[in-house]
């Protein structure tokens, strides 16, 4: 491989543009490509999103990290529409740290996660597409001495029709690059994309069949040493001492190291670094948490349910009509903590040098990684280079980088590049888990109408414990409540209070965040008031929806591919029911309904039918595939993940303890993309919260048993007999 | 020191007779196509052919392998692409993630090569490897893709 120097060479244009705060490099040829696993050189210095080569190869480093969410596709494809390339030709990269790559949120922040790459870098991304094409043409009508608007560009190539000339991207590349960029482009006008709104093959596809994707578990560095850790199983506990004499006398084993709250071996392979580090005799002092319990925790937050929290909305006085409301429904939900179970378990490999260091860390903020990097090494800045592989899972666990810190700790012990890997029982015991809530709702119906609601939630969550700059009321932390307020129903008095508690072990980001509690309750809750007012589900909803609202159209889509019926049916012997969520969250609306029958006890899910509104689509393929994989992941947690504490510990461990779905549980999914009037949503999350209330709702009709407290594994659900007969309803 | 044949190539690797297949190929022969998920055979992300049976190599022995074949998703064509069930998953877009991909070919490869026209029910049973991004629908496609790839 060529590792040239790019920078270095001078002929890299680094211009920041108006608005953007991006630039683009055209790059010197290079005799061989990059294999995709490497960084690129001087990642630290080179300062572009596009470079392209003699033989028209564009490498583009994308600021977002692929997770399986389809940011390596998604996001060169809007780069790619504007610049009028041809998408099968980009290689796809990493960007390293640079403020260039800070595209979101007016460009001061890089992260992946909050269903955000593509809603906001979109015009960011379209800008540096139409600057490439601009440069480009602007070389071919220099080179032939011409008016650039009478040349055309298609797919990858710059024509003159006039005379019949024509010029690759390749080609034109090293001219353009002698070029100022343009302060301002045209962008094109939508409805000429040819690109957005197509499915593209996924750029990943190919590297992901063969095994050579690189993750962050495969990275080998020269004089590497592999390592293995046992944390404190009760959090905040440390370690008292330790007696390492057997584990060092193990084969392979080159140390064993004591990280205060953990203590890590060292060896020539991971399985030596493992056995030794379970040859380790350590006493642990257990710290203030070595009696918390998760249940106990639990009765503390069902004492809270009544208080009066901080309002996180207050419209007209629902307290009031309640206390004046004929019938009033009352529920209190209960959700566990869950592990992200992500397939690839934590790791990271670190090699901190006196004069530097590199960090191979799969993470969804590669900012947040450089800057550990530098508390935790005192090395500056400018010495560190954070290299972001292909991540093997995200959903939110890799925003917290402890495994980061680890690595680099003991690579500094080591004086070597140490690669750290979690076993799967140090991964599921050792997260930042989806906080365990509880939400009381209350409601007041007459007429087939919902004329108050009044919801508490009390818990705490990882916004304010994680990212409290972000908050501009710490007690207003919108992680805990958010899908509770600003409903599309149409009821005139609402009121959420949220009772802050503060739950002492780690809790995180886990996929939609407090959508995740709030889908469930909120849903559940429209169920059991259209119950009450002995309303069909549908029909209660479509009632409290304004006409021509987003809301209302996914609704009905939804209710129209699922062929919605109302009421107990059978089917295949069965009897099934239809269960609907409708929950927004991260800017798009998803309506959806789920057929459900009882088997041995528990819910059996035959077909989610799923319609998402998201404004503007840039891939439909990937964002169906994420609905499938959100509901996947939804429907998961709803059937059977739980984690629980107990004396500090968390009593799951591997996937024997902590299964998630299988394959032979995962439902047949259709989903229906539409674009009604809204800005563009995000994609990744949203299809996840809806989907335990539309089975809780199905499982409802079905049984009379309304599950309130997840998972549904808790429980054995009775059993429903066929009875041939006929949709009732 | 064991003898191990991989991919068509003869190893001698020297480690413990305990030593799972799994991190004898990515540790000490560097195969990291093949994957870690739990270590207790529960995922699949592991799984690679020993004699062209898919096994989970995460609790398979060194000792235990003896003189079979492996054959690891490095292997399973020779341009990593011209297998019928990888030319299924480049078709159909089945990864996301991809992490426990290597595991899911492996086994999708194993089961074809038993039983070239399986049905629903037998690529339910027979494929078992868990996905965390739920590409479970994808897969199956890919399945029935791959078989009908076979046949062409």
């Amino acid at each position: 491989m060529t590792t040239m120097p790019l920078s270095r060479r001078g002929l890299i244009k680094s211009t920041a543009l108006a608005g953007g705060g991006f630039a683009l490099a055209f790059a010197l040829p290079l005799t061989t490509r990059y294999a995709l696993a490497e960084t690129p050189p001087e990642t630290s210095r080179v300062t572009a999103f596009l470079e392209i080569y003699p033989d028209g190869t564009v490498r583009f480093l994308n600021p977002f990290a692929e997770m399986g969410q389809g940011v390596y596709t998604a996001i060169p494809q809007v780069v790619a529409e504007e610049m009028d390339a041809d998408l099968a030709r980009f290689i796809v990269m990493q960007a390293p740290v640079a403020p260039e790559y800070k595209v979101l949120f007016d460009g001061t922040l890089r992260f992946t996660g909050g269903s955000t790459s593509v809603r906001g870098s979109f015009g960011a991304m379209r800008n540096a597409g139409a600057t490439a094409r601009a440069m480009l043409l602007t070389a071919a009508a220099e080179r032939w001495g011409v008016d650039p608007s009478e040349l055309a560009v298609e797919n990858h190539v710059v024509r003159h029709a006039a005379s019949d000339r024509e010029a690759g991207f390749g080609d034109l590349a090293q001219q353009a690059a002698a070029l100022e960029p343009p302060r301002e482009v045209t962008l094109k006008d939508e409805k000429d994309f040819r690109l957005i709104g197509q499915s593209p093959p996924r750029t990943d596809t190919p590297l992901k069949v063969n095994g050579t994707a690189w993750f962050g578990i495969d990275t080998k560095v020269e004089g590497m040493v592999h390592a293995a850790i046992r944390q404190c199983p009760v959090f905040e506990g440390k370690v008292a001492s330790i007696d390492d004499a057997a584990a060092r006398k193990l084969p392979g084993v080159v140390d064993v190291v004591n990280l205060d709250n953990a203590v890590a071996a060292l060896a020539d392979s991971w399985w030596r670094a493992k056995k030794a580090v379970d040859a380790v005799d350590i006493t642990w002092d257990e710290g203030p948490l070595a009696d918390f319990s998760s249940e106990g925790m639990l009765n503390d937050q069902m004492a809270r349910v009544d208080e009066t929290g901080v309002p996180a909305e207050d419209e007209g006085d629902a307290p009031k009509a309640l206390r004046g409301a004929e019938t009033v429904v009352e529920a209190t939900y209960v959700l566990p903590f869950l592990a992200h179970a992500t397939m690839e378990p934590m790791n990271c490999t670190a090699d901190v040098r006196a004069d530097g260091c590199d960090v191979w860390a799969p993470n969804q903020g590669a900012d947040s990684v450089a800057t550990l990097a530098e508390q935790v090494t005192g090395l500056p800045h400018d010495r560190i280079r954070v290299h972001t592989p292909y991540l093997g899972g995200g959903f939110g666990r890799r925003f917290i980088i402890d495994y980061a810190a680890q690595a680099m700790l003991l690579s500094m012990k080591a004086k070597r590049p140490v690669k750290l890997v979690w076993s799967r029982e140090e991964d599921t015991t050792h997260d930042y888990y989806r906080p365990q809530t509880v939400v009381k709702a209350r409601g007041a119906v007459k007429d087939g109408r919902i004329q108050a609601t009044h919801i508490t939630v009390v818990g705490d969550g990882p916004l304010r414990r994680h990212m409290k700059q972000f908050l501009a009321d710490p007690d207003l932390d919108e992680s805990v409540f958010e899908g509770l307020v600003t409903k599309p129903y149409q009821i005139e008095a609402r009121r959420t209070d949220y009772v802050y508690h503060e739950i002492p072990v780690p809790i995180g980001f886990w996929r939609s965040v407090g959508n995740s509690v709030s889908g469930y309750a909120y849903e559940s809750f429209m169920d059991e008031m259209a119950h009450a007012a002995g309303a069909d589900p549908m029909d209660f909803r479509l009632a409290h929806l304004g006409e021509g609202s987003s809301a209302r159209g996914v609704l009905e889509k939804v209710r129209d591919i699922a062929g919605y019926k109302k009421g107990i049916y059978d089917a295949d012997g069965e009897r099934r029911v239809m269960g609907i969520a409708l929950h927004e969250s991260f800017g798009s609306m998803v309506g959806e309904i789920a057929e459900v029958s009882i088997e041995a006890g528990a819910p059996k899910v035959h077909k989610v039918w799923c319609a998402i509104d998201v404004g503007t689509v840039v891939n439909p393929a990937i964002v169906k595939a994420q609905l499938m994989s959100a509901i996947a992941y939804g429907l998961s947690a709803a059937l059977i993940e739980e984690v629980t504490l107990e004396k500090g510990r968390v009593q799951q461990a591997n996937f024997d303890t902590y299964p998630f779905l299988p394959p032979d549980r995962m439902p047949e999914v259709v989903a229906e993309v539409l674009t009604l009037d809204r800005p563009m949503g995000g994609v990744g999350e949203p299809g996840t919260p809806p989907i335990a209330a539309a089975v809780a709702n199905a499982v409802f009709q079905l049984t009379g048993e309304r599950v309130r407290r997840l998972p549904f594994g808790r429980r054995e659900l009775k059993q429903v007999e066929a009875e041939g007969a006929t949709v009732k309803g | 020191m064991y003898r191990l044949k991989v991919n068509g190539q003869t190893h001698e690797v020297d480690v413990e007779a305990d030593t799972p297949l799994l991190w004898v190929l990515r540790d000490t022969l560097g195969l990291t196509g093949t994957k870690y998920g739990c270590g207790i055979a529960a995922c699949g992300a592991c799984t690679v052919h020993v004699d062209g049976t898919a096994q989970r190599s995460c609790v398979l022995p060194v000792e235990a392998v003896g003189e079979a074949e492996v054959t690891t998703i490095e292997g399973l064509s020779p341009d990593g692409k011209s297998h019928p069930v990888q030319r299924a998953w480049v078709e159909l877009d089945v990864p996301q993630c991809g992490y426990c991909q290597s595991g899911q070919i492996m086994a999708a490869a194993g089961l074809l090569a038993g039983n070239a026209d399986p049905s629903p029910n037998e690529v339910r049973d027979g494929i078992t490897n868990l996905c965390r991004c739920g590409t479970y629908e994808r897969i199956h496609a890919g399945v029935k893709r791959a078989a009908e790839l076979m046949k062409a």
